[in-house]
Formats: C-alpha cells, structure tokens, sequence
C-alpha cells in the first residue's frame, strides 16, 4: 500500500478543543514537502499554521475552509502519487473511527503540576517521552508558561520537554523580599533539579534569558545548548515603558494594549491571552512582585543585567533568535553578541516569535540542540 | 491550577475574607448548617453547602444564624455595615428579598448619597436566583433587574467558578451594598479556581469567546447556554463571540459598546422576564450609542413574560435555550 499521510486539527495548548479552517495555503493536487506551511487554524487562543509532516501531493480536502473541527479531525490528506483513489478514500473512511480513540482526550492531555521550592512554589508541565535529556522552557516577563504553547508539543514529539511558571508569573508563586533576581534563579534551579535530574537544554525569552543565563553559568556541565529569544542582558536599550505600564494595567482593556506591543502583528492577541494574563496579575502579592521584577530588569537608563560574559565562558552551542520588527527588546549590535554565539533574526516578527513564526524558531531550536 | 466548583470558590473566598479582617461577619437562616438539630454542626454547610466549615472556624459570634425574618436581619446587618463592621447577609432565594426591599432600596442604597459621602455601608447581600431546580414559582425567580434598578447598590452574577471568588472577595471589600446573586445550577460546575486571594474589580466584562460573525452578552447562568450556543453556530461556519459583563451595575459600557461596533450584529441572552430588564437596558444602551453600527436588529432571547412554572417541562420550557440562541443568531446574519 502506497504511503498516506493526515493533515489533522492539532492541539495547541491544553485547553484547545477545536479549531476553525481559515485558509488551505496550497491547493488539491498540488505538491508539499515536509516542514511547508500548508493550513492555517484559528482557535480561541489565537491563529496559527499547520506544516506538512510529509512530502508528497494534498491529494484531499476533507475540512473545507469556514469549517469548525475538534482536535485531531482529519482535515485533509498527504499521500505519494501512486496512491490509488480507493486507497485514500479507504484511508479517509478509516480515520473517522481513529478519531477520538487515541490519545487527544482529557486522558492524554498533560495537566501542570507544582514543584515545593524554598519560600514557595514553581507551576511546571512536562510533555514528551522520558529521556536522558530535557529541554526547559522559560518564558519572560509578564508571560507563562502557555507562551510555549506552539513550540512544547512540537519538540515533546521526540524529547523531554519541560515548561516553566517563573516565580511570580503564571501558577507560581511570587518571591516575596529583596535581591529578586538570584531568588528567581534559585526557585527555578530547585525546579529543574526536581523533574530534570540529566543533560538540560535551555530555552528562554527574553527576561527569562537572563534567568537561563545565570543557570548555564552556575552549572556549566549540565547544559547541552543555550537557546535564547530576545533575551535581555545584551544591550542596553529596552521599552522601560511596556515594562511599567504592564504593571500598572489592571484592567482588560489597558493590558490589550501593552500586551499588543509585542507583536509585529497585535491581531494575534486573544481574548483569552489577555484573561490568562490578568488571572495571575490579580493574585495577592503578584503587582508588587512584578513591579520588583520590572525594577531588576531595567531603569531610566535602561537595562540592567548583562548576560555577555557568561554566555563567553559557555562551551555549549549558543543560540540567540530575534523577531526583526522586536519593539520590546531591539535586535542587539552585532558587536554586543558574544563570538561563540550564533545570531538568527526572524524576519516579519516581534518580541514573541515563539508564537509568531513558531516553525522557523522550532526549527532553530531543534538545530541547537542537536549540536549540543 | 485546581480545578473546583463554583461553591467551593465561594467557601474559599468566604474563608480567606473572614480569617483576613475580623470586621466580617455573616447572619443567614441555617448558616451554620444544621446547628441546633440533633445537636448537629456544621452538618449541610448552609442550605446549598456553601458555608460549610465557617462556624467551626469563626465561631458562632461570626456565623450567625438568624430567625425566618429577612426583614430584620437584612436591617441588622445594614446597621452593623454601618457602624464599622462588613457584613454579610445570605437570603436562600431572592424572592424573598420582597420582605426586606425597605431596608436594601429605600435605607442601604441611600446612606453614602444622604449623608454626602461621609457614610459607608460595606454590606453584601448573597442570593440564590434562578430556575431549573424545580423549586416553584416562589423560589426561582432572576431579580437582578429590580436590584440593577436602584441606585446606590452594585449587582453582581458571577458564571464561573473563578469569577465567583475575585468578585465576591472583591464584593467584601467594597465599602458600597452589593447584591450578588449564586445561579442554583451553577454551584456544581466546576473549573480552575487559584488557591490564592485575588479580587476582580466590578464593571468589567469579561470577553468569555472571541468571534466575528455575531455578539451574544449572556448574563450569568446563561453564559454557559450561550457557549452551547456558540459551538452550534461554530459547526455551521458562523463565529460567535461572547461577552459577560459579570456585574449589571456598573456596568461595562465601554466593552460592550466597543464589541458591538466591530461586530454589528447582537444576541442578548437573559434569564430574567423581558419587561424593564437587564437585556432591554444593554439593547437600549446599544441602540443609543451605536445604531450606525448595527448591521442588523438587535435580538432579545429571554424568558417569557410570566412566573416560573413548576411542571418540569414547563419550567425547562421557560429557561431560554441555546437552540433559541442560534435561531436568533442566525436570524440576524441572513440579514
């Protein structure tokens, strides 16, 4: 029997159950090859585009565009030229009972779990087969974990992969206190130790880089390959405003606003994006761990941390990724980035090209860390 | 994030509130839950379970339970608001909130407006409201609109568990009356609920479903008949959004002004009778301040002008449908 393959719903983040066909990007009977953008997906998070897993014709259409799916519906069909018309209507007819029976349910759907650290608590959740190795994501400031949501799934299919709330962020809690910043580093060490025990690959935005920074600094031998996006520390230029007046935005309206700015395009903000946001932001005790955190990261002069040196001493590959259009944290000199750090600018992208062209930057990733 | 029901995030407000400021207080018939009865405790947690566990942790001087007197224990505890503590005051269905209007409309509502200022009633009354409990005509009624009526009182009804416990710490802290009203069939669901305290702050609505086709403002229970609603539409191609605006006073003008003009076409979604209600309020509101942008009528479902049956059919017939919901949706986007 002749190679076919599904173009299904995927599942973008935990809570997504179902997805809107927005655009077929090529059309029947034409060619793909694997790794091309071939559909794009709206869901209740936010719009998104599907690659082909395979190289081959897009033999059916099985979801036309307008149409709503849950997670995991056929939407179309990838298969080499000599498959037959039977075969692919078999293959279609055949699906229709995969669907549902395999691991898409609530069964399969990884739930966050929280780690016990010194003075609080760290909101994790792990994805992908068990190994040797684990890849840690970090997001940045204001974000959570759920800032991973086009990235996790992808590299889970063939490694470890653990998300992270950084303290004070998401479902974790905050620290409470002075000297915020290497409190932060600890809390998130004390996590990783905890469901990362063998070789790590760091992956973090922007503040969060620095975080990761720090860590590849203090234990050098355990990490495999340092992959940053936006990082702060290398510059000193930043947007002190989206830092200040994402704090003090209370309400919805206020925060689409800030939150807008990390987007080349702000349409890709979601109602849902902003709430997530706001659920942590009201917590007793965030505003005020936010505006240290803020106050840690930089000041009228602008940054405050220096991530330079430390990424020099790492004898790991070292990955900095930057969306072109970054409004938050501009693209650094090249005279700012350390010689043994490679530098990738996304083009068309913001601050967040995790979300914004998540294939380019999964693709750099992977590349990472398979030198590692 | 743990996932818990709607009741259990009022017990856990409750709690956090009452262990925070020990100027709160509560008076209710059977509060404490069975005490007095057999020498039992504590035992049901308040009529639908929702103080389950306060007695013992506050003690009776706290808990209080009250006679069958709505009338005098709404007085009481608009007194007690008024003398420095905040308390809060549970009528087991808003229908009987008739006996003790005096108190909450004509002496609550008023005080900070008679006394210029200078006077504060930090007093929440929590409610039951609704029907689909097959609990009669008397006890199954959606007031909110005699309540949204009166200046002076802030009305909040909640949907989900999470806005029940940021809206009803937020209600305890509001130095202002607050009527908030619990959907009976609403206290099962479930859905994440922080362990911490966190407020959210009135007259903000929440965007619960983003879409384009057409807006549906659902209030309280009815959010969920207009999700159902919303993925019946989605399976026909038509993309609907769905705005709560959480309290009905004050209410999120902004928001839903702001969504109406982009999306043009509106589906209001009220468990209360039609007449003088919140859902005629927000279509005048809209209609006022946005016609140029209505693409078509704005669409009123709601329940029928009369008392809640008690026959189950009849009572099932009355509560407005997400099937209703989609023929008025896709009424309005044929146009």
């Amino acid at each position: 029997m002749s190679s076919i393959e599904a173009v299904t719903v995927p599942k973008w983040g935990m809570t997504m159950t179902e997805g809107k066909i927005t655009q077929w990007m090529v059309g029947e009977g034409e060619h793909v090859t694997r790794g091309q953008e071939i559909l794009e997906i709206e869901t209740t998070k936010v719009t998104n585009v599907v690659e082909a897993a395979a190289t081959g014709t897009l033999r059916r259409i099985v979801l036309k565009e307008g149409t709503t799916a849950p997670v995991g519906a056929l939407a179309g069909v990838i298969a080499e030229a000599a498959a037959t018309s039977e075969e692919i209507d078999a293959f279609i007819a055949s699906y229709a009972d995969r669907l549902g029976a395999g691991d898409e349910g609530d069964g399969g759907v990884p739930v966050p779990r929280t780690i016990a650290v010194d003075g609080g608590a760290v909101n994790v959740l792990e994805a992908g087969p068990q190994g040797d190795e684990t890849v840690v994501l970090l997001h940045g400031f204001g974000g959570d974990l759920s800032t991973w949501l086009f990235n996790q799934s992808a590299l889970a299919e063939n490694m470890r992969v653990v998300a992270i709330d950084l303290p004070g962020h998401g479902a974790s809690s905050p620290i409470a206190g002075g000297d915020v910043f290497p409190k932060i580093v600890s809390a998130v060490e004390a996590a990783v130790e905890a469901v990362a025990p063998g070789k790590l690959h760091l992956i973090a935005h922007s503040f969060g880089g620095a975080v990761a920074a720090a860590i590849a600094a203090n234990r050098p031998s355990r990490v495999g390959s340092l992959t940053l996006i936006a990082p702060i520390g290398l510059s000193r230029q930043i947007s002190r405003d989206f830092l200040v007046d994402f704090v003090a935005a209370e309400r919805r309206r206020p925060l689409l606003g800030v939150l807008e700015r990390l987007f080349a395009d702000p349409s890709k903000i979601t109602s849902d994006m902003v709430e997530g946001t706001l659920r942590f932001k009201r917590l007793e005790g965030v505003p005020e761990a936010l505006s240290a955190i803020a106050d840690t990261i930089a000041d009228d002069n602008g940054q405050l941390q220096s991530i330079g040196d430390q990424l020099q001493a790492l004898t790991c590959p070292v990955t900095l990724i930057w969306g072109e259009r970054d409004g938050i944290v501009p693209v650094p000199q090249q005279a700012e980035v350390p010689g043994n750090v490679q530098l990738r600018i996304i083009p068309g992208a913001g601050h967040m090209p995790q979300m914004e062209a998540s294939s380019a930057v999964n693709e750099a990733i992977m590349e990472n860390i398979q030198h590692g | 994030m743990a996932q818990k029901s709607f009741r259990q995030a009022l017990n856990e407000a409750l709690h956090f509130e009452m262990g925070r400021d020990p100027r709160v207080i509560m008076m209710g018939e059977d509060l404490t839950g069975g005490a007095g009865a057999n020498g039992v405790k504590d035992a049901w947690g308040g009529p639908f379970g929702v103080t389950r566990g306060l007695l013992d942790a506050f003690g009776p001087e706290r808990i209080r339970d009250t006679p069958i007197s709505e009338a005098a224990f709404i007085g009481a505890a608009a007194g007690a608001a008024l003398t420095g503590l905040r308390p809060i005051a549970e009528i087991m269905f808003v229908d009987f909130a008739g006996v003790c209007l005096d108190q909450i409309m004509n002496q609550a509502a008023k005080f900070r407006f008679m006394f210029g200022g200078r006077a504060k009633t930090p007093l929440v009354i929590r409610a039951t409201y609704g029907a689909g409990s097959r609990s009669g005509s008397q006890h199954t009624q959606a007031l909110y609109p005699i309540f949204t009526h009166i200046p002076g009182l802030k009305v909040v009804i909640p949907s989900t568990p999470y806005d029940a416990k940021g809206l009803l710490l937020q209600a305890i802290r509001d130095d202002d009356p607050v009527i908030f009203l619990e959907h009976k069939m609403l206290y099962d669901t479930v859905g994440e609920v922080p362990d911490g305290a966190y407020t959210i702050p009135f007259g903000e609505a929440r965007v619960a479903r983003d879409g384009k086709d057409v807006l549906i403002i659902a209030i309280g229970r009815m959010v969920q008949v207009a999700e159902e609603a919303a993925r019946k539409l989605a399976a026909e191609g038509i993309s609907a959004c769905i705005i709560d605006p959480r309290t009905t006073s004050p209410l999120d003008e902004d928001t839903l002004l702001e969504f109406t003009e982009t999306i043009g076409r509106v589906v209001i979604v009220d468990e209360a009778n039609p007449r003088c209600s919140v859902a005629t309020d927000i279509s005048a509101l809209l209609a006022d301040k946005c016609f140029d942008a209505l693409k078509a009528p704005i669409k009123l479902v709601t329940a029928p002008h009369a008392p809640v049956p008690y026959a189950p059919n009849l009572e099932d017939a009355y509560i407005p449908s997400a099937d209703a919901v989609v023929k008025a949706a896709t009424s309005i986007i044929k146009r």
